[in-house]
C-alpha cells in the first residue's frame, strides 16, 4: 500500500528555475497602487462599512421611524435572549445552514469532478449546471413552492416510493428540509466553479505518479486530489455559510415563514422586526448576532478546514 | 515614470469623481417652499387614467392656487412600508402620502395631523366609523377620499352546479351548507393562513362578529383568546377538520389563478376583493352579500385618506392641497374611477346601478378597519402562527390563543 500523505505533496519546480522573493515595492509604487484601490476602498467604506457600523450602533438604541431615538445600552439583546421567537428562529437557521452548507459542497464537489475532464459537452453541461445561480430565487421559489405542493411533482414521487405523500412546504418537520433542497439546487453551481477553477490547476503529474505507485482511484482522490482543493473548499465553505445565515427571499416566497415558524430564520425576524414593525432597534440586535454567529463559525471553519493556508 | 504619474492623475480624478458623486447633494430641484410632493399608489388600476386624474386635480388646484406647485408621484403597492419608512428616516419623505389605517400607528409619530386644515362642515360630513379609522388620540391622522368594504363574496356558478339557491347570511350557515358542497367537490369557503395575508381580513371579521376584539380597551392587553375568540376560531377549525376548505392554503396562499378560488372551486370568500376573482369568475358569477353575522353584523374594510407628513416643507400649502384633493367633489370622481366607496355621507349612493358594488357600498356603515394600535402588527404576527398550529392539530384552539396571548404580553408592556 502506497502512503500519500497530502501535507508531503509538493508541487514540481520546473528545472532551472529557482525561488525569487518578490520585491518590496517602493513608496511611490506603493502610493500609486494605493490610489487605484481608493475608489473601491472609499465606495466599500461608504456603502458597506460605514452603514454596518451604524447597523452595530443602533442595536444599542431604541430607534424607530420618526421616534426620539435614545441609547439603551443591552437592553435589546437582554430582549433577544429573552425572545422565544428569536431562538426559534435561531434553530431554524442552524438547522438549515446545518443541512445546506454540507450538502451543497458534496454537490459542488461531485459536479466539478464529474465535469473537470474534457469530454463532448463538458462546457455546455457546466453552464447548465451554473444556470440556477443566475435564475432569481423569487422565481425559483415560484417554481418549486409547485413542485413541492400537495400533488405536485415532488410530493407524487415520493408517494410512487411509498413514502408520505403530502405537501413537505405544509410538514413542520419537513418543511427545512425541501428548502434546503432548493438552496443547494440553487448555490452548488457556484461551488462547482470555484473547485473546478482549482481542480483545473492540480497538477496531472501528481496523480499520474501515484497511479504509477499504484494508488486506488479513492486513494488518488483523498490523498492527492482533496488536498489540493483545500483552499477552495474553506473559500466555498465560508461563502456557502454565510450565504445559508442570510437565508431569507426563498423562504418569504415559498412558506412566508411557516408552518407554525417552522421556517422562520434569523433574517425573517430581522425583517419582519425593521420593515413590518418599525423596530429599527431590535432588528439592529439581531443583525448584530447574526454577525456574530457568522464570525464565529467563520473562525471555527478557518482553524479546522483552512488551517494551513 | 511619465507612465507612472499619468496612472496616477487617472486614480486621483477616479477618486474625485467618485467623491464628487458620492458626496454630493441630492439634487432634487425641490428646494422651492411652496412645492408640496404627493406619494400615491397604484388606487386606480389603468395608469393612464390615474395619472390624469391626478394631473387635472393638480392643474385644478394650481388655478386657484398659482403660487404652489404640487408634484404627484404614483409608487407600486408592493414594499410602499419599506420605501416610505426608509425616506422617512432619510429625511426625503413626500410631504403628503396615501396611508390606510393599519399603517397610521406606525407612522403616527411622523404624521402632522389635518384637523386644522378641514373645516367643520367637512368633518362631519364623514361617516362616523370614518373618523374613527383615522383618528388616534382625537386627532384626524388623515383626509379620508376613500372606503372599502371587503364583505363576502359567491360564486354563482359553484351554487348553481350545486343547486343551492340561497346565499349563507352568518358563519355557522358556511357550516350548515358545507357537507352539500364537499359532496359535489367543491369548498364551501377558503380560509388562508399564510403570514402574507393579514388577520384583518382573515380570522378578526370572524372574531368581531362574535362579539370579540383584537386589544381589551385600555389597549394594554390582548382580547382574542377570550370566549368570542375561541367561538370564531372553532369554526375555522371545523371548516378545516371537516374537508370544507382546502388546508394547504392555511400555510401557503400563491397566486389566486393556482387556488382552488381561480379554479371556481370555492363558494364563498370574504378575504378576496372583488377586482381579484372578478377576471377569473366573470362579473356576472359574483354575488356579494352582506357581511357575515353573529353576535353583530360586522366585517373588514378600509379607508384610504391623504396624510401631511411632519417633516412637510410647507404645512399651509400641503394642508390646503389636502383639503382640496379630498374635497366632496373630487373624492366622488376619485372614488367612481377606483371602484371604491365615498367616505362622505354628501356624495351619497355611488353604485345603484351595480350589483356588486351596491351590496358592498351599503355595508360601509358596518365595515371596521381593524385596531388602530401600534402593536396591531406585530401582536398578528405571534398570532397568525399560533391560529396555523391550531388549524393544523398540532394545538388546541384554546392552548393555541392563550399561546398567542402570552406572547404578545412582551409587547404591550
Amino acid at each position: 500500500m502506497v502512503a500519500l500523505p497530502g501535507s508531503q505533496i509538493r508541487r514540481p519546480r520546473r528545472p532551472g528555475t529557482e525561488v525569487r522573493r518578490p520585491r518590496r515595492p517602493s513608496a511611490r509604487e506603493a502610493g500609486t497602487a494605493l490610489l487605484f484601490v481608493l475608489p473601491f476602498l472609499l465606495l466599500f467604506a461608504i456603502f458597506r462599512f460605514g452603514p454596518a457600523i451604524a447597523g452595530v450602533i443602533l442595536g444599542f438604541t431604541d430607534y424607530t421611524i420618526g421616534g426620539e431615538t435614545s441609547w439603551t445600552g443591552l437592553e435589546n439583546f437582554r430582549r433577544l435572549v429573552d425572545d422565544p421567537t428569536f431562538w426559534s428562529a435561531l434553530r431554524v437557521t442552524v438547522i438549515f445552514t446545518a443541512l445546506s452548507v454540507p450538502l451543497s459542497m458534496l454537490a459542488s464537489l461531485g459536479m466539478a469532478l464529474l465535469t473537470r475532464r474534457a469530454f463532448r459537452g463538458a462546457k455546455l453541461f457546466r453552464s447548465i449546471f451554473f444556470l440556477p445561480v443566475v435564475t432569481s430565487l423569487i422565481l425559483a421559489g415560484v417554481v418549486f413552492t409547485w413542485v413541492f405542493a400537495d400533488g405536485g411533482p415532488w410530493s407524487r414521487a415520493m408517494g410512487a416510493l411509498g413514502l408520505p405523500a403530502g405537501s413537505w412546504l405544509a410538514d413542520s418537520a419537513l418543511v427545512v428540509p425541501a428548502l434546503v433542497l432548493v438552496s443547494v439546487w440553487s448555490r452548488f453551481g457556484y461551488g462547482m466553479l470555484i473547485l473546478l477553477a482549482r481542480l483545473q490547476d492540480v497538477p496531472a503529474e501528481l496523480e499520474e505518479a501515484a497511479l504509477t505507485d499504484g494508488a486506488s482511484a479513492w486513494q488518488r482522490f483523498r490523498f492527492v486530489t482533496l488536498p489540493q482543493l483545500r483552499p477552495a473548499l474553506f473559500f466555498v465553505a465560508i461563502i456557502e455559510t454565510t450565504v445559508s445565515f442570510q437565508v431569507f427571499d426563498m423562504i418569504y416566497v415559498m412558506t412566508g415563514g411557516g408552518p407554525v415558524r417552522s421556517s422562520y430564520s434569523l433574517v425573517y425576524l430581522l425583517y419582519d422586526q425593521g420593515f413590518k414593525y418599525f423596530d429599527l432597534g431590535y432588528a439592529s440586535a439581531v443583525g448584530v448576532a447574526l454577525f456574530v454567529m457568522t464570525i464565529v463559525v467563520a473562525l471555527i471553519q478557518r482553524l479546522t478546514l483552512g488551517r494551513e493556508e | 515614470m511619465r507612465v507612472r504619474k499619468s496612472l496616477s492623475a487617472v486614480a486621483v480624478a477616479l477618486v474625485a469623481a467618485l467623491a464628487a458623486t458620492g458626496c454630493g447633494g441630492s439634487g432634487s430641484g425641490d428646494s422651492d417652499k411652496n412645492t408640496v410632493t404627493m406619494w400615491i399608489y397604484p388606487v386606480i388600476v389603468d395608469e393612464v387614467k390615474h395619472r390624469a386624474h391626478w394631473d387635472e386635480t393638480v392643474k385644478a388646484f394650481q388655478s386657484a392656487n398659482p403660487d404652489i406647485v404640487v408634484k404627484t408621484e404614483i409608487f407600486p403597492w408592493a414594499n410602499r412600508d419599506q420605501a416610505l419608512a426608509t425616506a422617512i428616516a432619510g429625511n426625503k419623505g413626500p410631504d403628503v402620502v396615501y396611508l390606510i389605517p393599519d399603517q397610521l400607528p406606525k407612522y403616527a409619530r411622523n404624521i402632522e395631523p389635518v384637523d386644522e386644515y378641514l373645516d367643520d362642515a367637512t368633518k362631519s360630513d364623514y361617516h362616523e366609523n370614518v373618523m374613527t379609522s383615522v383618528s388616534i388620540d382625537g386627532k384626524m391622522m388623515g383626509a379620508p377620499i376613500l372606503t372599502s368594504a371587503a364583505t363576502p363574496i359567491c360564486n354563482k356558478k359553484v351554487f348553481a352546479a350545486v343547486g343551492e339557491t340561497t346565499y349563507p347570511a352568518n358563519w355557522n350557515d358556511l357550516l350548515t351548507m358545507a357537507p352539500k358542497f364537499k359532496a359535489k367537490g367543491y369548498d364551501i369557503a377558503a380560509y388562508p393562513g399564510d403570514a402574507k395575508q393579514t388577520l384583518n381580513q382573515t380570522f378578526y371579521p370572524l372574531l368581531w362578529s362574535a362579539g370579540g376584539d383584537v386589544f381589551s380597551p385600555d389597549g394594554k392587553s390582548v382580547a382574542f383568546n377570550s370566549d368570542a375568540g375561541k367561538k370564531a376560531l372553532t369554526l375555522v377549525k371545523q371548516l378545516v377538520d371537516g374537508g370544507y376548505v382546502d388546508k394547504s392554503l392555511i400555510t401557503n396562499l400563491p397566486s389566486i389563478e393556482q387556488t382552488r378560488i381561480g379554479q371556481n372551486k370555492v363558494a364563498c370568500v370574504w378575504h378576496a376583493p372583488v377586482a381579484e376573482v372578478e377576471p377569473l369568475w366573470g362579473k356576472e358569477n359574483i354575488q356579494a352579500v352582506p357581511h357575515f353575522t353573529d353576535v353583530k353584523q360586522v366585517g373588514y374594510g378600509t379607508v384610504g385618506s391623504l396624510s401631511m407628513l411632519k417633516g412637510a416643507k410647507n404645512k399651509e400649502a400641503a394642508g390646503k392641497w389636502i383639503a382640496f384633493a379630498t374635497n366632496a367633489e373630487n373624492t366622488k370622481k376619485y372614488d367612481l374611477a377606483s371602484n371604491f366607496f365615498s367616505p362622505r355621507k354628501s356624495t351619497g349612493t355611488l353604485y345603484a346601478g351595480d350589483p356588486v358594488l351596491n351590496v358592498q357600498e351599503q355595508q360601509v356603515v358596518t365595515s371596521t378597519v381593524g385596531p388602530l394600535h401600534e402593536k396591531a402588527r406585530d401582536v398578528q404576527g405571534v398570532l397568525f402562527p399560533e391560529i396555523q398550529a391550531a388549524l393544523l392539530g398540532k394545538k388546541s384552539v384554546e392552548q393555541a390563543l392563550d399561546d398567542a396571548a402570552k406572547a404578545s404580553a412582551p409587547l404591550l408592556d
